[in-house]
Formats: structure tokens, C-alpha cells, sequence
């Protein structure tokens, strides 16, 4: 029970802090694409050195993207544990990472396309009353976006909860990972399969209630 | 004559691509108190040049002066002048997320530092004079197209603006619900205030406007007092638009 308690706590601090760091690097990548798509064409016109290193940082948003978008997982947990941090024997923390690192390039797009869909007169508005690029973000294009795409955030996160799973793969003991060695050691297949798809779903299940409670009250505006 | 200019214009062009002229060297002025309207028929470059008096619009060369300064120059900060041209859109625009009276009260307390205490009584103020004091705490999407255009004027004046721009105010809203905003407009003209306006209600034009100025293709064709353009029209033009229009 004790060792039990100890892998499900696993999954959670590798999912948790995946979250975070998924979070993090998708509003930094979506801020810069989205920046360079809306701006980079007046950037351009005006010249100067500035234009060419956004052009370069975005750039190198895209490749992240498409690396990342385009190969599995699992693969990028193997190469993250067995190469980049070959020396480092905290798994978890190598698993966080590269899920985070994962996470991070869906989260990015989910919320590019919001900022994206946001209409462009909420911007000119904006600017208009004297707010600067920033600003606008902040105060007005930010929480639209946040409304819209909590939906397909909480999706990802799901996702995220789920993918942790394969932590195993490269010898973490997560909740998986735990459930199967139970079912090694008893010869019961069973219980303690169906037992860690139940705490999956419970999570899942609590999760999707909380936002949907979050989503109710955000759209207050809208009645 | 520095003073009495507020907003002046030398040459704006603004091209897209080599063939197509949104605005062709338009040289215009507008002076404090004065109520400017400004017609012509659709894709004339009416609003394309409304839009680049506060550089909405990035015009392709030429020189936009407000207050004596050139807001053209790349090293000037143009949010600071911003602040000072209030803007009011065919699609109102309001933030959907935020309530009336936090969607007036947003840029006063960010950009112009006043507490909310301030900043609220001044919007009070202007919902009494707008007449939807009632609404402060409803949401944009529970209004009607007039009372948001109506909130959208109070948000822009709420900034204290030396100038309005009004880009087509009526053009979204049904027609029963034209009157209510075009009276707030004429409500500020009358307290003074200095306003570019482009619009298709001529009988606002010639009712409030001080002097008129009528484009097409890019240009200013003619400008003169709303009686010389509407009952003396000099251009051919300008007769051609009147005479569809009137």
C-alpha cells in the first residue's frame, strides 16, 4: 500500500510539474509566433536589426514545433533519459521535463490559434485608447483567449495526465508502472490493471468537473 | 496657428503594392473645436485615412502632425498620443470579458493613473450623459448596437481626448437605433469637442458638421462648409455622390 501511494504520488508530481512547464514554454512560443505574425510584416517594413532576430527566434519556435509534433513521445522520453540527461538519476525529473518540453509545443498552438481567432478590432480598440502591444495582450486578448480555449487546454492536459503512463518505459515508477509489477508479483492480472485505470479515470473525471465549473463561471459574460 | 491646429496632414500616401492607392497625397487640417466630416463614396480611402490620424493605419509616406508633433516618426512613442485621440469603430469593439463600467474605467486607471475611485465617477459622469447609467454592471453582449456604440464613446472619453475619430459610428447598427448615437454626437460638438467623422448620414453632416471634406479615389476632391458641398457642389464628383446619396 505504502510503495503504492508512493508511485501514484510519482504520477502526479510528473504530470503536475509537466503541466507547469508545458504552460509556461506554450504562452512563451505562442506570444512569439503570434507576435511575429501580427507585427512582423510592420517590423520588417521599418527595417532594422530587431527584425532579424524575431525572425530567427521565431524560426526557432517552428523547428521546436515541428520536432516535437512530429515524433513520438516515448521517443523523445528515451532520448531525453538516455541521451541529453544520461548523467542526471532523477527520472522523475527527466520525465517532467520531457513531457513539459512535449506538452509545451501543444499548448503553444492551442493558444496561438486563440490569440489568432481573437478579432482584430478587440487589438485596434485596444491600441487606440494608448494601450501598448503588451498591454493589449495582458488586459484584453489574454482572457478572451483563455475563455476559449479552456476547453481544448483541459483536453491536453487529459492527454498529459494519460501520456505519464509511459514513464515506465525507461524504468519510473509511476502508477503503470507500479500496477504492473503488482500484477507480476501476484500472478493476478485483474485487479490491479483495472484498480490504476480506475485511479486514471477518477482523476480525469475530477479534473473535467472542476473546469467545467471554472468554464460556467467564465462565460458569465456571455448571458 | 500652431495652437489652433490640432491635427494637420502633409502628403499621406498609403499604397498597397505598386498599383493600388488607398490614399494619394492627402493634405489635410483639423482645427480645435472644429466637427470635420468627412464622405465619399465607399473605398474612396475615407477611413483608411480617419484610421491613420492616430496610425492605425501606417501610411506608405507622408507626414501626420498631432499637436505639433510628428506621430509619423518612428522614434516617437505613439501610444502616448494615442491616449489623446479617442477612437470609436463601426464594431464598437467593446471587451466582451469586461463589464461597462470596467471596460470605460480600464485605460483611464492603467495608462492615465487615475485611482478607480476617479475613474469611476467620471464614468458615471459620462453613462448620466450617454443616459445608460443603469447599465454600468451589464455585460457588452447584453446590449443593443446603439448602447454599445453609445458605451463605446464614453470609454473613448473617459481618456479626456483632445480629439475624437469616429469611423462610420452608424454603420453597424439598425436603423431605429441610428438617432440615439447620432445624438451623443451632436451633444459632444456642441461642448466643443474636436471631431473627425466619417460617415453616411449626410443629414448629420450637414447639420453638425463645420466644414465637410468629400474623397474618392484616394483624394480629397472638395472640402468646404456643408452648405457649399451639399447645395453648391463645385466638383463633378461630388455631384455624382450627392445626387446618389441625398
Amino acid at each position: 500500500m505504502e510503495i503504492s501511494r508512493k508511485r501514484f504520488k510519482n504520477t502526479v508530481i510528473i504530470t503536475v510539474m509537466a503541466l507547469l512547464l508545458g504552460v509556461v514554454i506554450g504562452i512563451v512560443v505562442a506570444m512569439i509566433r503570434s507576435t511575429f505574425d501580427k507585427t512582423g510584416k510592420d517590423m520588417k517594413r521599418r527595417g532594422g536589426f530587431g527584425y532579424y532576430l524575431f525572425y530567427l527566434v521565431d524560426m526557432l519556435c517552428k523547428v521546436y514545433l515541428t520536432v516535437i509534433r512530429g515524433t513520438p513521445v516515448v521517443v523523445q522520453l528515451l532520448i531525453a533519459y538516455f541521451i541529453i540527461f544520461a548523467s542526471s538519476n532523477n527520472g522523475i525529473m527527466v520525465a517532467a521535463i520531457a513531457f513539459g518540453i512535449n506538452s509545451g509545443a501543444y499548448v503553444a498552438e492551442i493558444l496561438r490559434g486563440g490569440i489568432m481567432s481573437i478579432d482584430n478590432g478587440q487589438f485596434e480598440a485596444s491600441r487606440s485608447l494608448g494601450f501598448n502591444y503588451v498591454q493589449t495582450m495582458i488586459y484584453v486578448v489574454i482572457p478572451q483567449v483563455f475563455k476559449t480555449v479552456l476547453p481544448t487546454l483541459l483536453n491536453e492536459f487529459i492527454a498529459l495526465i494519460k501520456e505519464t503512463s509511459i514513464a515506465g518505459y525507461v524504468g519510473i515508477m509511476d502508477l503503470t508502472k507500479g500496477g504492473d509489477i503488482i500484477r507480476g508479483r501476484t500472478f493476478s492480472a485483474f485487479l490491479p490493471l483495472f484498480a490504476v485505470a480506475l485511479i486514471y479515470l477518477i482523476i480525469v473525471v475530477f479534473l473535467t468537473h472542476v473546469v467545467g465549473k471554472v468554464e460556467r463561471r467564465l462565460r458569465k459574460s456571455e448571458r | 496657428m500652431r495652437d489652433n491646429v490640432i491635427i494637420k496632414t502633409d502628403g499621406l500616401c498609403k499604397y498597397y503594392g505598386e498599383e493600388i492607392h488607398a490614399l494619394h497625397e492627402v493634405s489635410a487640417e483639423i482645427k480645435r473645436g472644429e466637427v470635420v466630416v468627412i464622405i465619399g463614396p465607399s473605398g474612396s480611402g475615407k477611413s483608411t485615412f480617419l484610421r491613420s490620424l492616430n496610425l492605425l493605419e501606417s501610411a506608405t509616406k507622408g507626414k501626420v502632425y498631432f499637436e505639433g508633433v510628428d506621430i509619423t516618426d518612428p522614434k516617437i512613442d505613439i501610444n502616448v498620443h494615442r491616449q489623446k485621440m479617442g477612437m470609436v469603430f463601426q464594431n464598437f469593439n467593446l471587451f466582451p470579458h469586461l463589464t461597462v463600467l470596467k471596460n470605460i474605467i480600464l485605460a483611464p486607471v492603467k495608462l492615465r493613473k487615475m485611482t478607480k475611485q476617479e475613474a469611476e465617477a467620471e464614468a458615471m459622469k459620462l453613462l448620466e450623459m450617454v443616459g445608460l447609467a443603469d447599465r454600468r454592471d451589464a455585460y457588452p453582449a447584453q446590449l443593443s448596437g446603439g448602447q454599445k456604440q453609445r458605451i463605446a464613446i464614453v470609454r473613448a472619453l473617459c481618456m479626456k481626448p483632445d480629439v475624437m475619430l469616429f469611423d462610420e459610428p452608424t454603420s453597424a447598427l439598425d436603423p431605429e437605433m441610428v438617432g440615439e448615437v447620432l445624438d451623443v454626437m451632436k451633444k459632444l460638438a456642441t461642448e466643443g469637442m474636436t471631431m473627425a467623422v466619417v460617415t453616411h448620414e449626410m443629414g448629420f453632416a450637414r447639420e453638425v458638421a463645420d466644414r465637410v471634406i468629400f474623397m474618392d479615389s484616394g483624394m480629397i476632391v472638395e472640402e468646404g462648409t456643408p452648405d457649399e458641398i451639399f447645395s453648391n457642389p463645385k466638383n463633378d464628383r461630388t455631384k455624382a455622390f450627392l445626387s446618389k446619396v441625398l
